[in-house]
């Protein structure tokens, strides 16, 4: 029996008008679209270190936008995303010393990411907040303790990857650059799809309050399960650019926690809770590595410092502080609720 | 007067914190249509009792059917999603979504209505509640009362048969509550069987055709409102717990 509550003993159905932001955002998406194809000329007109550098750019915004997924909007906070990244890596190392070609590879390897993380999310799962972190580290260290006693795969001292020698570097490294725009977009998509989907609303709700999500019948655990899984697969294809980019792998390289702290802090000062700002965290994260990257040692203590501070005093990020003084959003999400409330002007007169 | 057959039905239902029983041996039953209120001292097992309706608390033994049906092995989404609806009693929004898509979530999770339906519902329950005006803000930003009004709204847009409140009243003023009543009972009209638990005894006593008096997890006293309150052992409860004179039994005592 639904026999609905409201909207039954309502005399007419009313029509509601809501849409995904205050304002339309059109402009936003055709700013990004314009901006993804503006990138994809690069090749064309610039040297291959900008390209390299970019490359770089995008495998970080991949990663640093599935934490973000995670512990953004599912309250997840994993230092171990780092498994995935190896696997990625491994896969396509794999596939390539069987004959075949690492790009064709990539699709695999994000499949492989993504079912490896199905059972270790049973795993994980079990273990909540800080332990679930550790946990994750752990999963990590395990994989890599692993990989590094196949010989075939180089153990512990590294391989090259096969495959890639016949083509002209500067097609390889253009293609290379394509694949990994085209991933950093994907990665923005599915991010996009996944959270303006009525699954994002769940996932917003569990990031608020767990408790009160399970009581307003989410399932939260099952939602969870999808955005690990989701953001192993997409960890899994930054790896796998990883591998192809620099054309070999060292275990304790790939699967070092560097990775983590990376996409934290890229996160972190970008604005965790949003699309957005892992692509404005990865911007200043390059900024600040280009103009201190001299300084050494230095260097690190200055990035950690804004990480505090950007973690103490600004809660959502550089693009938190944006969007709620401009009032603006790319990637709208959102649910909008449209004044013209018939009833409105004369509440409170009514009865009741 | 002919019973219904009850909707929802414990069935010694115990619980048990360490050495501290909170649940002992409890049966009640409820009704659609019907609005219950449950009093009794700090520490009576009330909120664990909805605890262990909603499924956040599992019973050391005892039964819990819902329309017929064991629930008891359920968790609180499925629970919510069959028709049981909690609030609680320090409000536990969703402080980063707009108030409207707090609701949201309930309708499309709990209320399992489709996208239109759900914002029609929304809409509507926004404007019930008096929310119509705080729709877009986010919930975090709302003072008390607006706070309490969201707990309420959220847990009617998951559209409960059963509507379990927890305190809504506390810390509200005499004319809010009075709102608030008018609201939940215009729920119960429509067939939800209501569950409600407050401090405030006169909140209840007014809006309420039964009443519950618990005290250490125990049924002390049940049945009209008048009887209850005048049941001498339920005086007791509520005088020897330290909450002194008569005149406590109207302002209730905020935590």
């Amino acid at each position: 029996m639904t026999t609905g509550l409201a909207a039954s003993d309502q005399s007419a159905p009313r029509a509601v008008r809501v849409t995904r932001a205050r304002r339309s955002s059109l402009w936003g998406l055709t700013a990004v679209v314009a901006a993804v194809i503006g990138l994809a000329t690069l090749p064309y007109l610039v040297y291959a270190d900008v390209t390299d550098f970019l490359i770089n750019a995008f495998i970080l915004l991949v990663l640093a936008s599935m934490w973000n997924l995670l512990a953004g909007y599912c309250g997840l906070i994993s230092v171990g995303q780092q498994a995935y990244v190896g696997v990625g890596a491994y896969s396509v190392l794999v596939l390539a010393q069987n004959g075949i070609n690492p790009y064709a590879a990539i699709p695999a390897a994000v499949l492989v990411a993504g079912l490896i993380a199905i059972p270790v999310s049973f795993l994980v799962f079990r273990l909540r907040a800080e332990y679930f972190a550790i946990g994750t580290w752990v999963v990590a260290e395990v994989f890599f303790l692993a990989l590094i006693r196949v010989r075939s795969l180089g153990g512990g001292t590294g391989t090259s990857l096969p495959g890639l020698s016949l083509i002209d570097p500067a097609l390889r490294e253009a293609f290379t650059y394509w694949c990994a725009l085209v991933i950093a977009a994907a990665a923005l998509l599915a991010s996009y799809l996944l959270l303006s989907s009525r699954m994002g609303l769940d996932l917003t709700a569990i990031r608020d309050n767990e408790v009160a999500a399970r009581s307003v019948g989410v399932r939260v655990t099952t939602a969870q399960r999808i955005v690990y899984v989701v953001s192993a697969a997409g960890c899994g294809a930054g790896g796998a650019l990883l591998i192809i980019s620099q054309l070999n792998v060292l275990a304790s390289a790939i699967f070092s926690v560097q990775w983590s702290a990376k996409m934290i802090f890229i996160s972190l000062i970008g604005g965790v809770g949003s699309i957005e700002g892992p692509i404005l965290g990865t911007g200043i994260f390059f900024a600040i590595q280009q103009s201190l990257a001299q300084l050494g040692a230095w260097y690190l203590i200055l990035v950690g410092t804004v990480g505090i501070f950007v973690a103490m005093f600004l809660p959502r990020g550089v693009w938190g502080l944006i969007s709620s003084r401009f009032h603006i959003q790319v990637f709208p999400v959102g649910y909008w609720l449209h004044e013209p409330h018939p009833a409105l002007p004369q509440r409170g007169r009514e009865k009741s | 007067m002919t019973e219904a057959p009850a909707l929802l039905e414990l069935t010694g239902v115990s619980k048990r914190f360490g050495r501290i029983t909170v649940a002992d041996n409890l049966s009640l039953s409820f009704r659609a249509a019907e609005m219950v209120g449950i009093v009794g001292p700090n520490g009576a097992g009330k909120s664990t009792l909805f605890a262990m309706i909603a499924g956040d608390v599992t019973p050391d033994a005892g039964e819990l059917r819902f329309d017929g049906r064991s629930v008891i092995r359920l968790d609180p989404a499925a629970r919510c999603r069959m028709g049981i609806a909690r609030t609680y009693q320090v409000p536990r929004p969703f402080e980063n979504m707009t108030v409207f898509e707090n609701l949201l979530v309930a309708a499309f999770r709990g209320g399992q209505v489709p996208r239109q339906s759900g914002f029609a519902l929304a809409a509507n329950l926004l404007e019930e509640t008096g929310l119509s005006q705080d729709a877009n803000r986010p919930a975090g930003r709302l003072g008390l009362l607006q706070r309490k009004r969201l707990e309420l709204a959220r847990g009617l847009a998951t559209q409960p048969r059963v509507l379990l409140l927890d305190e809504v009243a506390g810390g509200l003023t005499d004319p809010e509550v009075a709102q608030l009543v008018a609201i939940v009972d215009q729920v119960r009209r429509r067939g939800v069987a209501v569950v409600w638990v407050e401090h405030v005894v006169h909140a209840l006593t007014s809006a309420v055709s039964r009443l519950i008096c618990l005290a250490g997890g125990r049924l002390i006293a049940e049945g009209t409102p008048d009887d209850v309150l005048a049941n001498p052992e339920v005086k007791e409860v509520y005088l020897g717990a330290d909450y002194g004179a008569e005149a406590d039994w109207g302002k209730g005592v905020g935590d």
